[in-house]
C-alpha cells in the first residue's frame, strides 16, 4: 500500500481543514442562493449543489456510504422531482410574489433561530466527538461493513425493505388505476387551495 | 457475398487499428508516468524525490481515464456508424483517412471549431453548467472500474472502493440533472419536454436497473468490483450470467433440489442480465428508450439549443455512459476479465510468453529484462484483452439494437418500467436470494 | 399470470428475431453508390436542371416564344423577353431567364411546351457561390446540338419538324410514368382532340 504514504503526507498537512473550508465556501453560497434566488427552479438546482457539497462533507468524514446515498437519494432523486414539479406548475407566476411578506419574516426568522440554536448547542455540548482525535484513515472501511451486513447479516430486513417496496408499488398501481371522479374532486379542491393561497 | 466479407473487414481493420489507437496510447501513458517516469526520479534523487513519484503514480488512473474517453467515443461513434450502415446495407463513412478511419475526429474538430450559441432568454450559468454536469459523472464514474478491468493492477488499486458498484450507481444519476437543467435553461419548448422525459424515464428505469445490479451483488456477496470480478473466476459457468458458479458445484450425486435451484438460478441471472440490458439501454438513452432526444419529435431533445464545445460535451458523455453500462455488464455479469475457456487461454499466453522472452532475450543484453517485466504483465494483458472484447461486443450488440427496434411511445416506456421490470426485478431479487442458499 | 408470461416469451422471441434478421442484412454487399466516383444512371423522367433544346439535325432554336411555360409555372421563375420581329411579323426570342434557385423542379413547363423546348436534364450537380449565379440565362440554358440530340433520344421525344411551321404538340412518351403526368395537362390544353381520341 505505497500510495497510503502519500496520503498519510497529504494528511500531515490538513488538507482535510483544507477540503473542508472550500466545501463550506461553496455550500453556503449555495444555500443563500437557494433561499435568495427569486427564480423557483434555479434555486431547485442550487439546493442540489447544496445537497452535493453536504456528500462531499460526509467524504471528508470517511463516511462514504452516506455520501453516496446523499447524492443518489437526496441530490438527484427527491430534488429532481421537486424541480420537475415546480416545472410542471406555472412559475412564472411566482416570480411577481413577494415571498418575504412581513408575518412570514417573523415567523421564518423564529424558527430558524430555534433550529439553529439547537443544532449549535447540541454540537457544543458534546464535548468530545469521537472521531476528534483519531486518525480517519485508522478507522475500519465501514462502507465494506455496511455492504457485508447488507448482504450477509442483515439480508432478510432488507428482503423485508423489498417486499415494503412491491407494496408501496401495488399501493400506487391501486392509486392511479382507481380513476374515478372523487380523486379528481380532490385534485379540483387542492388547485383552488393553492389558488387561495396565491392571492393572499 | 465477396464485397460483403470485405465490407465486414474493413471493420474489423477499423475496430482493430482504433483499439491500437486508444489502448496503445492509454497503456503508453499510464507506463510513462506510472512506471518509467517515478523509476527515473527514484534513480536520480533518492528518497527526496519519493513524495513526486507517488504523487505521478497517483495520478495515472486520471490521466489514463481522461485520455481514455475522448479517444474512446471517437472509435464508437465511428464503430456505430459503421455498423449501423453494415446492418442497413450501406457503407458508412469512408473518406477520412484509410477507410474513414479518421471520420470521426475530423468532425470533433469541426464541432470544437463551431460557432457556441447561447439562445435568448437562456439562463446562462444553467446553459454552460448543464454540460459539465451531464459529463463529469461519466469520468469519475470510470474510476473504480478501472481496478477491475485491469486486473487489479497496483496502478489502478488505488481507485478501487469496497463498495464501487454503489459508488457508480450513485454517481451514474447524476447525468439526469444535467439534462433537466440544459432542457429547462435554453428556454425552448423542446429541449424542456425532451428534459422532463429524460427525467421521468430515468427515474423510472433507475429502480429495476438498482434492483437487478443489487441482486447480482447479492448473488456475489460483495459490492466491491475486484472481488465480483474474481468470483467468477473459472469458466464460463462461473460467470454471473449463469448464476455464478452455482452450475459448477454440481456433481452426479447432488440431490434433486439443488440441481434443479441451480438450474432455476441460472434461468434468473440470464433473466437478470437480459433486465440490466433493456435498463441501461433507457438509462444512456439509446434507441428504443432515446425519447429525451427523439430527433423526429423532438428536433434532438434536451440538447436542441446546444452547438460547439458544449454539444461536443454532450456527446462524449452518451458514448462513453454507453462504454460504462457495457463495461459495467461485462465486470457484473460476463466475467470480467476471465476468459471463458481459460486452459485454452493459459496455452496460448505461455506460448505467447515463451515468444516473447525468445524474442527480447536475444536482443536484450542488459536493461531490458526489467523494460519487458514492467511492459508486459500477462495477468494484466489477458484481463484487460477479454475486457475489451465483452464490452464492445455490448457495444456493438447496442449498435445492432438501435438499427432493429423502433422508438417507445412515453406512455409504453411507464407502462414498461413500473408495470413490467420493477415487478420483474423484485420476483428476481426475492428468487435469487432463495434460490442462492438452496444451491 | 401463465398468459402474461407467455406474452413477454413471444415479445423476447419476436425481439430476437427483429435482431436476428437485421444482423443478417450485414452479410450483404452494400448498395451504395459512391456518387462522384460513380455516377448514378438517372432515368429520362429525372427532372434536373431545366434547359432549352435546339432542333438535333438542324441546330435551330425551338422556342417559339409562346410564354406557356411562364404562365404555368408556379414559382413564376421564368422570365421570358420577346418581341414581335418588324421583318416577319412572328414572335422572336430575346432573353430567357430561369431563376433555379426558385425553381422546385416541378417538370410543368416542361408539360405544357408545344415544341419540347424547354426540357429537364439529368443534371443536378448545381451549386454556386451566389445567389444571382442560380438565375440561368438563354446563353447557360441553350443546349448544344449533341446535347439535344441526346436528351431527345434518352426522353424518347419525337423529333421536333423544322421551324417552318410550328411542330405538332409531341405525344405522350414511351415511358408509362411520363404520359401519365402529361395527360393532365393535354386535357387542358386541348381538351377537343383529346376528348376524340
Ligand atoms: S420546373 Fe416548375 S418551378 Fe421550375 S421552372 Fe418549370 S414550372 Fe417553374
Ligand atoms: S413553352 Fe416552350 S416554346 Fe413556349 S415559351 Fe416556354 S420554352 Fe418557349
Amino acid at each position: 500500500m505505497e500510495s497510503l504514504n502519500l496520503l498519510t503526507a497529504l494528511a500531515h498537512v490538513n488538507v482535510e481543514q483544507g477540503f473542508f473550508y472550500v466545501l463550506a465556501a461553496i455550500a453556503i453560497p449555495l444555500a443563500y442562493g437557494v433561499v435568495f434566488d427569486r427564480n423557483v427552479i434555479r434555486s431547485g438546482f442550487l439546493l442540489i449543489g447544496v445537497f452535493a457539497t453536504i456528500a462531499g462533507l460526509f467524504f471528508l468524514l470517511q463516511a462514504q456510504f452516506l455520501g453516496l446515498s446523499q447524492i443518489l437519494i437526496y441530490g438527484v432523486g427527491i430534488t429532481l422531482v421537486i424541480v420537475i414539479a415546480l416545472m410542471l406548475t406555472n412559475a412564472r407566476q411566482e416570480t411577481g410574489m413577494n415571498p418575504a411578506l412581513p408575518a412570514n419574516v417573523g415567523l421564518a426568522s423564529f424558527v430558524s433561530v430555534l433550529v439553529f440554536t439547537t443544532i449549535y448547542l447540541s454540537l457544543r455540548s458534546a464535548e468530545d466527538w469521537p472521531l476528534k482525535n483519531e486518525s480517519s484513515l485508522s478507522l475500519p472501511p465501514n462502507i465494506e461493513m455496511i455492504g457485508k451486513h447488507l448482504m450477509t447479516y442483515y439480508a432478510l430486513p432488507f428482503e423485508f425493505a423489498s417486499i415494503l417496496l412491491l407494496a408501496a408499488l401495488v399501493g400506487a398501481v391501486m392509486l392511479s388505476k382507481a380513476e374515478p371522479a372523487s380523486l379528481a374532486n380532490a385534485g379540483d379542491e387542492a388547485e383552488q387551495a393553492v389558488d387561495g393561497t396565491d392571492r393572499v | 457475398m465477396n464485397s460483403a466479407v470485405f465490407e465486414i473487414g474493413k471493420f474489423a481493420r477499423l475496430t482493430l487499428l482504433w483499439l491500437c489507437i486508444i489502448f496503445g496510447a492509454v497503456w503508453g501513458v499510464s507506463w510513462s508516468i506510472g512506471v518509467l517516469l517515478p523509476a527515473v526520479i527514484l534513480s536520480q534523487s533518492g528518497e527526496s524525490g519519493r513524495f513526486w513519484a507517488q504523487l505521478l503514480q497517483a495520478l495515472v488512473p486520471v490521466v489514463a481515464v481522461a485520455l481514455f474517453v475522448p479517444l474512446n467515443t471517437c472509435y464508437m461513434v465511428l464503430a456505430e456508424r459503421r455498423l449501423l450502415a453494415l446492418f442497413t446495407v450501406r457503407k458508412g463513412p469512408n473518406r477520412v483517412g484509410p477507410d474513414g478511419a479518421f471520420q470521426t475526429v475530423a468532425d470533433a474538430l469541426k464541432l470544437l471549431l463551431k460557432e457556441e450559441i447561447t439562445p435568448r432568454g437562456a439562463d446562462l450559468l444553467m446553459y454552460t453548467l448543464a454540460p459539465v454536469i451531464f459529463f463529469a459523472p461519466s469520468i469519475i464514474g470510470v474510476m473504480p472500474l478501472l481496478a477491475a478491468v485491469s486486473g487489479n493492477h497496483p496502478l489502478f488499486t488505488p481507485v478501487n472502493l469496497p463498495t464501487g458498484v454503489f459508488y457508480i450507481l450513485a454517481v451514474s444519476s447524476i447525468p439526469v440533472v444535467g439534462v433537466v437543467m440544459g432542457g429547462w435553461a435554453s428556454n425552448n419548448k423542446y429541449s424542456l419536454v425532451g428534459a422532463l422525459r429524460s427525467a421521468a424515464q430515468a427515474i423510472s428505469y433507475e429502480i429495476p436497473l438498482l434492483l437487478s445490479i443489487i441482486t447480482v451483488c447479492l448473488l456475489a456477496g460483495t459490492l466491491d468490483f475486484v472481488q465480483i470480478a474474481d468470483n467468477q473466476r473459472g469458466s464460463l459457468l462461473n460467470w454471473n450470467i449463469l448464476g455464478g458458479g452455482a452450475l459448477t458445484h454440481l456433481g452426479i450425486g447432488s440431490p434433486w433440489w439443488s440441481i434443479a435451484a441451480a438450474l432455476l438460478l441460472a434461468a434468473c441471472c440470464i433473466l437478470l442480465f437480459a433486465l440490466y440490458v433493456i435498463c441501461a439501454c433507457a438509462e444512456v438513452n439509446r434507441t428504443p428508450f432515446d425519447l429525451p432526444e427523439a430527433e423526429s419529435e423532438l428536433v434532438s431533445g434536451f440538447n436542441t439549443e446546444y452547438s460547439g464545445i458544449k454539444f461536443a460535451i454532450f456527446f462524449l458523455a452518451e458514448y462513453t455512459n454507453l462504454f460504462i453500462v457495457s463495461t459495467f455488464a461485462a465486470v457484473m455479469f460476463l466475467g470480467g476479465g476471465h476468459a471463458p475457456f481459460p486452459g485454452l487461454e493459459d496455452a496460448c499466453i505461455s506460448g505467447l510468453r515463451g515468444l516473447l522472452a525468445a524474442w527480447f532475450g536475444a536482443c536484450t543484453p542488459f536493461q531490458l529484462g526489467w523494460l519487458v517485466n514492467s511492459l508486459v504483465n500477462p495477468a494484466t494483458v489477458s484481463q484487460v484483452f477479454w475486457i475489451i472484447v465483452k464490452s464492445y461486443a455490448l457495444v456493438w450488440f447496442a449498435s445492432l439494437i438501435r438499427a432493429t427496434l423502433p422508438r417507445l411511445r412515453i406512455d409504453q416506456l411507464m407502462d414498461y418500467s413500473w408495470k413490467r421490470l420493477v415487478p420483474l426485478a423484485l420476483i428476481l431479487l426475492i428468487a435469487v436470494t432463495f434460490l442462492k442458499e438452496l444451491v | 399470470m401463465l398468459g402474461m408470461v407467455g406474452r413477454a416469451a413471444e415479445g423476447f422471441y419476436q425481439v430476437c428475431r427483429g435482431l436476428w434478421t437485421v444482423f443478417k442484412h450485414s452479410g450483404r454487399p452494400p448498395t451504395t453508390k459512391e456518387f462522384p466516383d460513380v455516377m448514378p444512371e438517372l432515368p429520362g423522367a429525372f427532372r434536373g436542371r431545366l434547359a432549352l433544346a435546339v432542333n438535333p439535325e438542324t441546330g435551330e432554336h425551338l422556342c417559339i416564344s409562346c410564354r406557356q411555360c411562364e404562365r404555368v409555372c408556379p414559382d413564376k421563375c421564368i422570365d421570358i423577353t420577346a418581341h414581335k420581329s418588324p421583318q416577319t411579323g412572328k414572335l422572336e426570342l430575346i432573353d430567357f431567364k430561369i431563376d433555379h434557385g426558385l425553381c422546385m423542379f416541378c417538370g410543368l413547363c416542361t408539360e405544357v411546351c408545344p415544341t419540347s423546348c424547354i426540357i429537364n436534364t439529368s443534371d443536378f450537380e448545381m451549386s454556386e457561390y451566389s445567389r444571382g449565379a442560380l438565375i440561368y440565362d438563354l446563353k447557360r440554358l441553350t443546349l448544344s446540338q449533341e446535347e439535344s440530340a441526346y436528351y431527345f433520344a434518352k426522353k424518347d421525344l419525337p423529333p421536333p419538324k423544322p421551324k417552318a411551321k410550328p411542330a405538332p404538340k409531341p405525344e405522350a412518351a414511351g415511358d408509362a410514368g411520363e404520359s401519365l403526368a402529361q395527360q393532365p395537362s393535354d386535357v387542358s390544353q386541348q381538351p377537343g382532340p383529346k376528348a376524340e381520341e
